[in-house]
């Protein structure tokens, strides 16, 4: 071999690199499509940035921040009956209602609470059930039960989120519909001196129709329960056996080993429970199929509400005007935006610091 | 047959602290007594119909090779073998005169009585302070000057009182590991246990880390009952006073330790003290 004869004195082999092939050889080759690939997916999450921001521009010169501080969001112009300055309506000569035109409008903060409250009621629903199935896997769970439970559960979370808008629009919005918001209401107005304002409150006067914030939420909850469960279970199951050995030596009962259990992995259940939030946060169909698509801040759980995916779905698909556009992909940026965040805050928690393992 | 050193182990809401037992009393009574013990993880029998006993304020060592069962005899003695899928243990466990495998027994108030240091030390990722308060906070202990003292005390028997006195409040994993080490002793003493079990405790530390905790363990027969497992002849040479030989799950031979290094009555306990073998 060429590299081996030229040798000093010593009889030591030169230490030169020599060419091996031409012009590449193959670990360069690798190399460079190893870089290459890399570099693509960097490049496309910058373009999706830029594309973004740039057709975001138009909503964000006309409105700035008022379309995030302002919640009414109207598509089209709009014809209402001019009023004078005693708000009272002005007729003309005939007696005909004068009609003004109110241009188009568009305010997120509607959506932005629908996607926040709802989120926050998936996570009310799903976090102690995730982390209690997650315990029960790891701590009581016989070895037969594990994997077959660990089998489901991942099987859930890679349902198609439209088989759980299916079934949320069949099962849950009649079920809410015809006796669990029936019932919340009757307990309502039961309260004493108050129960008939709280009855009012939730929207009782107004009839239900099962598709509303509770519905949507609730959904949410069931569909995150799956990939926390999931998530949690394999940050307690990297808790080191010496920390749990540790508490029962010291007399702790199941629950208190638990408990100092869950403590030593709470980073890792954050981010747990973060990856859900991100996930609540950006889900689409299902949601759109049972939260009554209603643009407005109701702070009665019991009325319908839309969340920022929710409207993208409703409206995208045939924006009225270059301006409607513009503001449906600033409702996408904020969304993204929000998204990204909740992701690299979990995944710093889960994988950069405590216990290991991420999905 | 044996003095009461232990309270009842039924479960009781709030167990009566452990008394004392009495130094260099004599005759020492059997505190811990073993008959024809077996432990099997599944249908594999680790541990083969050992008997021995083990008295008030000694040292006992565990020697024997890697995988021969010292430490899954020793982890029977408080039960936390019982968190090991499949292990079964049977035979007679007496501790103070009680059988711990019978039914009815309260493993909380056994672990307490019956504490443990392990391999690797394992602070809990709290302060010092909470290490050493978590067995007493269990217990339902609140006052702040009670654990104050608790800690105190411990920290002092544990000989890292100097060490850890000015910064109880900081993360105990910011210890070295002999520190460490010598923490989880004081956690474990902290619920007053009449035995200590440690299961190669000087295993992940330094010599001189090493020699704090032999020290340690001589220091601390005055106030429980110590069974230490260990891979180091000199160690248990220096530590204990009775040593018991394992080979294969058999106790081959317990004795005095000093008959043992000088003059083993088995050929196996012989080859191995001397290194043939092991």
């Amino acid at each position: 071999m060429s590299q081996l004869s030229a040798t000093d004195s010593a009889g030591f082999p030169s230490l030169t690199a020599t060419k091996r092939g031409f012009p590449f050889t193959g670990d360069q080759l690798l190399a460079l499509a190893a870089r290459g690939a890399g570099a693509v997916v960097l490049l496309m999450l910058l373009s999706l940035l830029t594309v973004l921001i740039h057709a975001t521009w138009p909503a964000i010169k006309t409105y700035g921040t008022q379309f995030v501080t302002t919640s009414e969001w109207r598509p089209n112009e709009l014809q209402v009956p001019k009023r004078n300055d005693a708000g009272k309506i002005v007729f003309d000569e005939d007696g005909e209602m004068v009609q003004t035109t109110l241009p188009a409008k568009f305010g997120a903060l509607a959506v932005i609470w629908g996607t926040a409250v709802s989120s926050v009621i998936a996570l009310v629903i799903a976090v102690p059930l995730a982390l209690g199935a997650a315990l029960f896997l790891i701590r009581i769970a016989p070895g037969k039960l594990r994997g077959p439970v660990s089998f489901l559960i991942e099987f859930l979370a890679a349902v198609p989120s439209i088989a759980y808008g299916i079934w949320g629009l069949f099962v849950l919005v009649p079920l809410l519909q015809k006796y669990i918001e029936p019932s919340i209401l009757s307990i309502a107005s039961h309260v004493p001196v108050v129960g008939e304002r709280f009855h009012h409150f939730l929207g009782g006067d107004t009839g239900l129709s099962g598709r509303d914030m509770l519905c949507g939420g609730l959904l949410l909850g069931i569909m995150i329960l799956p990939i926390i469960t999931a998530v949690s279970r394999d940050v307690l199951a990297a808790v080191p056996v010496q920390q749990i050995e540790g508490t029962l030596a010291l007399g702790a009962t199941w629950w208190q080993s638990a408990r100092q259990m869950l403590g030593y992995a709470k980073a890792g259940l954050f981010g747990a429970v973060m990856l859900g939030l991100a996930r609540a946060a950006g889900e689409t169909m299902a949601v759109t199929m049972v939260i009554g698509n209603n643009n407005q801040i109701a702070l009665s759980p019991l009325k319908p509400a839309q969340t920022m995916s929710s409207l993208l779905a409703n409206e995208f698909g045939n924006p009225e005007s270059d301006l409607h556009r513009s503001a449906l992909i600033a409702v996408a940026l904020i969304l993204l935006v929000m998204s990204l965040s909740f992701n690299v805050v979990a995944r710093y928690l889960v994988i950069g610091r405590g216990p290991r393992r991420a999905s | 047959m044996t003095t009461a050193t232990l309270p009842d182990l039924a479960p009781s809401p709030m167990p009566a602290p452990a008394a004392l037992p009495q130094a260099d009393a004599a005759p020492r009574p059997a505190l811990i007594e073993a008959k024809n013990v077996s432990v099997f993880y599944g249908a594999f029998e680790a541990i083969k119909s050992v008997s021995l006993d083990v008295s008030t304020n000694e040292v006992v060592a565990f020697i024997g090779p890697s995988g021969c069962g010292k430490s899954t005899f020793l982890r029977s003695i408080n039960r936390i073998n019982d968190m090991v899928r499949g292990c079964r243990v049977t035979g007679e466990l007496k501790i103070g005169g009680q059988d711990i495998y019978a039914s009815g027994v309260d493993l909380v108030t056994l672990r307490r009585q019956v504490g443990m240091v392990f391999q690797k030390p394992n602070p809990f990722p709290t302060s010092i302070y909470a290490n050493v308060t978590y067995g007493p906070r269990l217990q339902g202990v609140k006052k702040r000057q009670e654990l104050d003292a608790i800690v105190e005390d411990c920290l002092r028997k544990a000989a890292i009182w100097d060490e850890a006195k000015d910064r109880l409040h900081t993360s105990a994993l910011g210890m070295s590991g002999g520190q460490q080490q010598r923490l989880c002793i004081a956690r474990a003493l902290a619920t007053r246990p009449s035995v200590l079990l440690m299961d190669e405790p000087c295993s992940a530390l330094d010599p001189i880390a090493t020699a704090k905790i032999e020290d340690l363990i001589v220091g601390l027969k005055k106030l429980v009952t110590i069974i230490v497992v260990t891979h180091n002849m000199h160690q248990a040479a220096r530590v204990s006073d009775r040593t018991a030989f394992f080979y294969l799950g058999k106790l081959i031979e317990y004795d005095e330790t000093s008959t043992m290094f000088t003059n083993p009555n088995q050929k196996q306990t012989e080859e191995y003290i001397t290194g043939r073998f092991g």
